[in-house]
């Protein structure tokens, strides 16, 4: 086996090929680790598409007592589809509108519950308490409850929720 | 001329290098005083060990899809050897953790993490980090309610890092929601990238610790090295042996919990982490709003940085523990945050009702799948298990629609239909989590019929035990305050007793039975 010495005397040669190999593993090392990146980080999400659901009626409704209701919303999660059920909280006002509020807690994505002694939202894991308008009372949520767009359909009263 | 023997293993070291391999292997050489406390590096090995074989073996089972994943746990758990595999790596893992501590804590009272073994170090805590990304990753994977809860929370908590959290929990997340792609990326992590992350990291953590030998006492003890074959191997073997049973022990006696199925809607689930991150847990508590960041992410991340630059701070000349009084007393006081923290969450963890006794919810759930026809499929020879052995794997939902319609077997292709009552569905539900899990005690008639009437109407509003609506008052001990007839009274009709009384009247919709069984339990509740 020829030492490395011996091809000392043609250094540029030698220099020549070393870079050859290493452009072309580093230049296949970049590709592969750019292609499996990108098909590792790039999430797959499909354009969703807007839907009215239908949450309950005003006929249901107690004014200005949070009423939980569960959606089932089609969602579409890369291959797999599924109805993936997501609560609100209707609070009616007593007149044409209704606010609908998010259950999931904004600090950590808990649900919340109402706790109807208290009339305050709370939030079983780390402590967090809304109002009954969703506002954050006490505990460590940075910010309200969401609201999520609702309309009540005029023929039959319907709250409908845009999910 | 040697024998026949020798000259074999002659040939075969001529060809493998036998001889040396185990000279490199076994006849390391230790510093004189270094005992017991040495063999937790080798507890640590075993533990992975046992990790690695029971974990390939469970896949041969587990299938990574939310409708699939529950099933297959618990068909695993279904027979002794799969109780007894998954068994022993859930309690390995919570090993693993204590005896990493244990480890960690050695390294850091010995002072070996003095130069020149700061790259072993590092590749310790960074095995440290790992092996908490393996528990994580991992119990999401039986897709139950903690499962998912926990991991709700993980990935809320890393979009919290500044200015990449979005990527991160993108990334962790996979998909639009917690869900298919979700499952699928954890489980890989879990079973391809981060094991042969773990392999490169230990073999790097050996071969390190090898070049630079074994620290020893924080005082060199006067004598010869010895060998590591076979005198520290002997107390090797004994801690491990030790450990090892320890761990069959607990498999063999505890059952790795199951809890239902994921939902991400059951309102009456409280969440709670493993043990471990208990500490982690109880610390978010103390942050509010924006200062979220600080719990979240910025403390654990100090402590992390404090313990990877350890060995540039702490710079004195001894290594004994003695005459390190500040590192000593900042590793004190960290650890001690941790038991106090681990604690506090601990003790705030939901206070259930005994596991062996049925709600009144659950019991009725039972006398209404008896009324509902269920049993018309599901019985012994029926069409259907029969509901004491179905594995329900659905949601409240689902199970509604089902009862409606049932050959409504696929969610999800038509628009479920409206549910007869809500209340009678989720009794039903209550009913077959439970029975599928406990066999029904039996109860006498009358707590059944008033568990039916209880399931049926009052657990909408009022509670018993914990479970029940708000809007009333607590039952659990209505007995206390009022009597037989002045609670049949009241049922029948509040507003004769009380004109301003809410509850709507009864009268007209219970049988006298019916009456007279939810008054008396009622009555009995003291």
């Amino acid at each position: 086996m020829p030492s490395p010495e011996t091809h000392t005397h043609e250094p540029g040669r030698r220099r020549a090929l070393a870079l050859v190999v290493n452009s072309i593993v580093g230049l296949f090392s970049a590709a592969t680790t750019g292609l499996l990146g990108l098909f590792a980080v790039r999430p797959a999400r499909g354009a969703e598409q807007e839907r009215w659901i239908r949450a309950g009626s005003l006929g249901e409704l107690t004014a200005n007592v949070p009423i939980p209701r569960v959606l089932a919303v089609p969602r579409s999660d890369g291959w797999y589809r599924a109805r993936s059920r997501e609560t609100v909280f209707l609070v009616w006002n007593g007149a044409r509108d209704v606010k609908v509020l998010s259950a999931t807690c904004t600090h950590l994505g808990c649900q919340v519950l109402w706790d109807s002694t208290a009339k305050q939202f709370k939030c079983p894991c780390h402590g967090g308490v809304y109002s009954a308008t969703g506002d954050v009372v006490a505990g460590p949520p940075p910010r309200g409850l969401q609201i999520i767009d609702a309309r009540i359909d005029g023929a039959d009263d319907t709250v409908l929720v845009r999910v | 001329m040697p024998s026949l023997k020798d000259r074999v293993i002659d040939w075969l070291d001529a060809r493998t290098r036998h001889r040396t391999i185990k000279h490199v292997l076994l006849d390391e050489e230790i510093p004189a005083g270094t005992g017991w406390l040495f063999t937790l590096g080798s507890v640590l090995l075993a533990l992975i060990t046992i990790q690695l074989l029971t974990g390939a073996f469970l896949t041969l089972y587990y299938a990574p899809t939310p409708d699939h994943a529950y099933e297959s746990v618990r068909y695993i758990s279904s027979t002794s050897a799969g109780r007894m595999v998954r068994g022993l790596h859930h309690f390995g893992a919570s090993f693993l953790v204590v005896f990493l501590v244990l480890h960690l804590l050695r390294v850091v009272v010995f002072g070996s993490y003095r130069p020149p073994r700061e790259l072993t170090w590092l590749s310790g805590l960074a095995l440290l980090g790992l092996v908490l990304a393996f528990a994580l990753t991992g119990y999401l994977l039986p897709w139950d309610q903690r499962a998912y809860w926990a991991t709700v929370v993980t990935i809320n908590i890393s979009r919290l890092s500044p200015g990449i959290g979005d990527l991160i929990a993108g990334v962790l997340q996979g998909g639009a929601t917690i869900g298919a792609l979700t499952l699928t990326r954890w489980y890989s992590a879990h079973v391809i990238f981060l094991p042969a992350l773990l392999v490169l990291l230990i073999v790097a953590h050996v071969v390190l610790m090898r070049l630079q030998g074994s620290s020893g006492p924080w005082r060199a003890k006067t004598g010869k090295p010895f060998p590591f074959y076979p005198y520290q191997a002997f107390r090797d073997t004994v801690v491990v042996t030790a450990v090892l049973l320890a761990v069959v022990a607990l498999a063999w006696r505890g059952m790795p919990p199951l809890e239902g199925p994921a939902d991400p809607t059951d309102a009456n689930y409280i969440p709670r982490p493993e043990w471990y991150f208990l500490g982690l847990f109880q610390l978010l508590k103390y942050f509010p709003g924006k200062w979220e960041v600080v719990g979240a992410i910025i403390l654990p991340g100090v402590a992390a940085a404090f313990l990877a630059l350890l060995p540039w701070i702490d710079r004195g000349r001894s290594r004994d523990p003695r005459q390190r009084p500040l590192i000593m007393s900042l590793v004190t006081a960290g650890l001690l945050a941790v038991v106090v923290l681990t604690t506090l969450g601990w003790r705030d963890r939901p206070v259930n009702a005994p596991a062996d006794q049925w709600s009144m919810r659950e019991i009725g759930g039972r006398a209404i799948a008896g009324y509902s026809g269920c049993a018309k499929c599901h019985s012994p020879n029926g069409l259907a298990d029969p509901l004491e052995s179905v594995a329900l794997q659905r949601g409240a939902e689902w199970v509604a629609g089902h009862a409606v319609d049932p050959e409504m077997l696929a969610p999800g292709l038509r628009e479920p239909p409206t549910a007869r009552s809500e209340r009678e569905i989720a009794a039903i539900v209550a009913y077959v989590r439970r029975a599928t899990r406990h066999t029904y005690p039996g109860y006498p008639k009358e707590i059944e019929t008033a568990a039916t009437v209880w399931a049926r109407y009052c657990v909408g509003c009022h509670i018993i035990d914990g479970d029940g609506g708000k809007d009333g008052p607590e039952l659990s001990k209505a007995g206390e305050k009022h009597d037989l007839e002045k609670l049949k009274t009241w049922i029948i009709d509040p507003e004769a007793v009380n004109p301003d009384a809410e509850m709507p009247a009864f009268g007209d919709r219970l049988s006298p039975e019916q009456l007279d069984a939810i008054a008396t339990y009622l009555a009995n509740r003291k």
